[in-house]
């Protein structure tokens, strides 16, 4: 995304205004990556170094006794698997139900198209929360209420996929699609296995999108779970340090759950952001 | 059915079946249940239509009334907040990355974005901490630079701003983001054609980058009105509304009276409130920046 060096671009050249504006970058990255560079070193003090006034920066002896501790107190073990189950399945179904609707949005003419695009849309702006209570009554009336299949049905298909695969597969070109039905392929096939091929980095961004977003989410989790700690996914089990965040000397422990937590999505991140930043710079929006 | 039909309805059955039932579906029932006494640990069918006592209810002067206008400023507070934080800076940070031609702007940039992954629940843990009045590295800056300790979250003062902060922290990188996407629609020539006529830096930034990012900074403000409403992970966590009402947003508050004390009706409505809340601060806008085009 760098813009090749020319006189004539709008960044201001003297060396003063460089060299201020080189320590404001520097001043905003160290700012931004604070918070996480401090929850790693937390978690490495021990309980005397977290609970010292004025605070220890560097710990002294760094170990990972929190992280074992940590284990034991929230089954860190299964409120991974937990998570890893809810945001893959989760990302699976997005990537098919939007796979599906983008190419019916694009490739096929019908009455009402435009409208029921609109209406799909339009949900891509509500807040969960003006759903959430009819939702908890309604998953629960099928019987799914503090089980992982309630966490996950809902979320199956969102208009935000939708959204992103018809502006990708607008790109794909309609002959290529009917010289795939004069040889005789199915709908289905053609979506998944000539279509989807010709969007797979927008189809990357969009399971990184959907696999960080459902890793994270909470509220929802936390509503449908309702204390079934066993299908807790990690966010939510992380929640029950809370008790331990009350005193100092156990901050070391809180941010070595924090530290495991975040690094799946950190580490997703970091090997594919380039697909993020795409995706977003492409459509102007990303998330749920 | 013929053969096209078919397909039309496979393909889009179970994305707009799923939303049909797990979004439209549960819109309806909350306008319908907003008008009913309703416990949300009941059936649907136990719900008895009570006309819009509950609306007369949460704007009321009782307990419940105050609660939920409290609850309504501060989310109103939170959201003007947030924008007002996130907009200018997020514009700062783009034109830092995009126009300054600095090396190790992409640094910045993946640095910036990293935080916007982190799930919400650690950011709040993670500040919880870092806020702390006594052994929190905050207070510790504060001092270096002769600035007395803050209380940050424990007072009601200053825990909402703080909890917007920590909201900003995580957010901005998501909208220098978006702001690069609106620097990069604008065409160099136009910058090179406002040099020769002699514009200069702050007047390029007026005349050129801020009028052509509007379209921009309007869609931003608009999804960080919408992401602001959503915040729930640092009150629920830490603050639990507190001290005296002053972090309880909507989205905790809803939660809490429909779900946990099971008023499912009295929930809805407040849902409803919000909703029709943000239509009606969505739609103004837009009228309002098309108003100004027209001009």
């Amino acid at each position: 995304m760098s813009v090749p060096a020319t006189a004539s671009s709008p960044g201001a050249s003297s060396p003063a205004w460089r060299a201020i504006l080189y320590l404001l970058m520097i001043g905003i990255a160290v700012a931004s990556a604070f918070p996480l560079v401090w929850m790693v070193l937390s978690s490495l003090k021990t309980p005397a170094e977290a609970m010292q006034t004025p605070p220890v920066w560097i710990p002294g002896t760094p170990t990972l006794d929190a992280y074992t501790k940590v284990s034991d107190l929230i089954s860190v073990g299964r409120s991974f698997a937990n998570s890893a189950v809810i945001a893959g399945i989760t990302t699976a179904g997005i990537l098919v139900t939007s796979l599906m609707a983008g190419y019916a949005f694009t490739k096929y003419r019908f009455r009402y198209r435009e409208v029921l695009f609109a209406i799909t849309i339009a949900t891509m702006f509500l807040p969960p929360i003006v759903t959430l209570i009819p939702l908890y009554r309604l998953v629960g009336s099928i019987g799914l209420n503090a089980s992982l299949a309630g966490v996950i049905l809902p979320n199956l298909a969102n208009a935000f996929g939708i959204f992103l695969m018809r502006q990708f597969i607008a790109g794909v070109p309609d002959e290529l699609v009917e010289a795939a039905r004069l040889d005789g392929a199915s709908e289905f096939r053609i979506v998944f296995t000539i279509v989807a091929p010709l969007v797979a980095p927008a189809l990357a961004a969009l399971a990184l999108f959907a696999f960080v977003y459902h890793w994270n989410s909470y509220l929802w989790p936390l509503t449908v779970l309702q204390g079934n700690t066993n299908d807790y996914p990690i966010v939510i089990s992380l929640a029950r340090l809370l008790s331990y965040n009350r005193s100092a000397v156990n901050t070391n422990l809180v941010m070595a759950g924090a530290t495991l937590a975040v690094l799946p999505p950190l580490i997703l991140f970091v090997f594919l952001q380039r697909f993020f930043v795409r995706t977003i710079t492409a459509t102007g929006m990303g998330g749920q | 059915m013929s053969g096209f039909r078919k397909s039309i309805v496979a393909m889009l059955a179970p994305s707009l079946g799923l939303i049909a039932i797990f979004v439209l579906v549960p819109i309806a029932l909350t306008i319908w249940l907003a008008f009913t006494k309703w416990s949300s640990q009941t059936p649907f069918s136990t719900a008895t239509f009570i006309g819009f006592d509950n609306f007369r209810e949460i704007f009321g002067t009782s307990s419940v009334g105050r609660d939920f206008k409290g609850a309504m400023v501060n989310t109103a507070l939170y959201s003007l907040l947030s924008i007002a934080l996130l907009l200018p800076l997020s514009v700062l940070f783009g034109m830092l990355i995009h126009q300054a031609e600095l090396r190790g702007a992409n640094i910045l940039r993946t640095i910036l974005f990293a935080t916007y992954m982190v799930p919400m629940i650690a950011v709040a843990l993670v500040f919880s901490k870092l806020y702390s009045p006594t052994e929190g590295p905050f207070n510790q800056i504060l001092s270096w630079v002769g600035i007395g300790p803050q209380p940050w979250l424990s007072s009601p003062d200053t825990a909402l701003v703080s909890v917007v902060l920590l909201n900003v922290w995580q957010q901005v990188g998501y909208f220098t983001i978006l702001i690069i996407a609106g620097l990069t629609q604008i065409p160099h020539s136009i910058y090179e054609a406002a040099r020769m006529d002699g514009a200069r830096g702050p007047s390029l930034f007026g005349f050129i980058t801020l009028p052509l990012l509007k379209r921009t900074l309007l869609f931003s403000a608009v999804i960080a009105l919408i992401n602001a409403v959503q915040v729930f992970e640092p009150v629920a966590l830490i603050t639990q509304g507190g001290p005296v009402g002053s972090t309880n947003v909507m989205t905790y508050h809803i939660r809490r009276v429909g779900i946990e004390r099971a008023q499912g009706g009295l929930g809805s409505a407040m849902s409803v409130t919000l909703l029709l809340a943000l239509v009606v601060t969505v739609t103004a806008v837009f009228a309002l920046a098309r108003r100004e085009d027209r001009r």
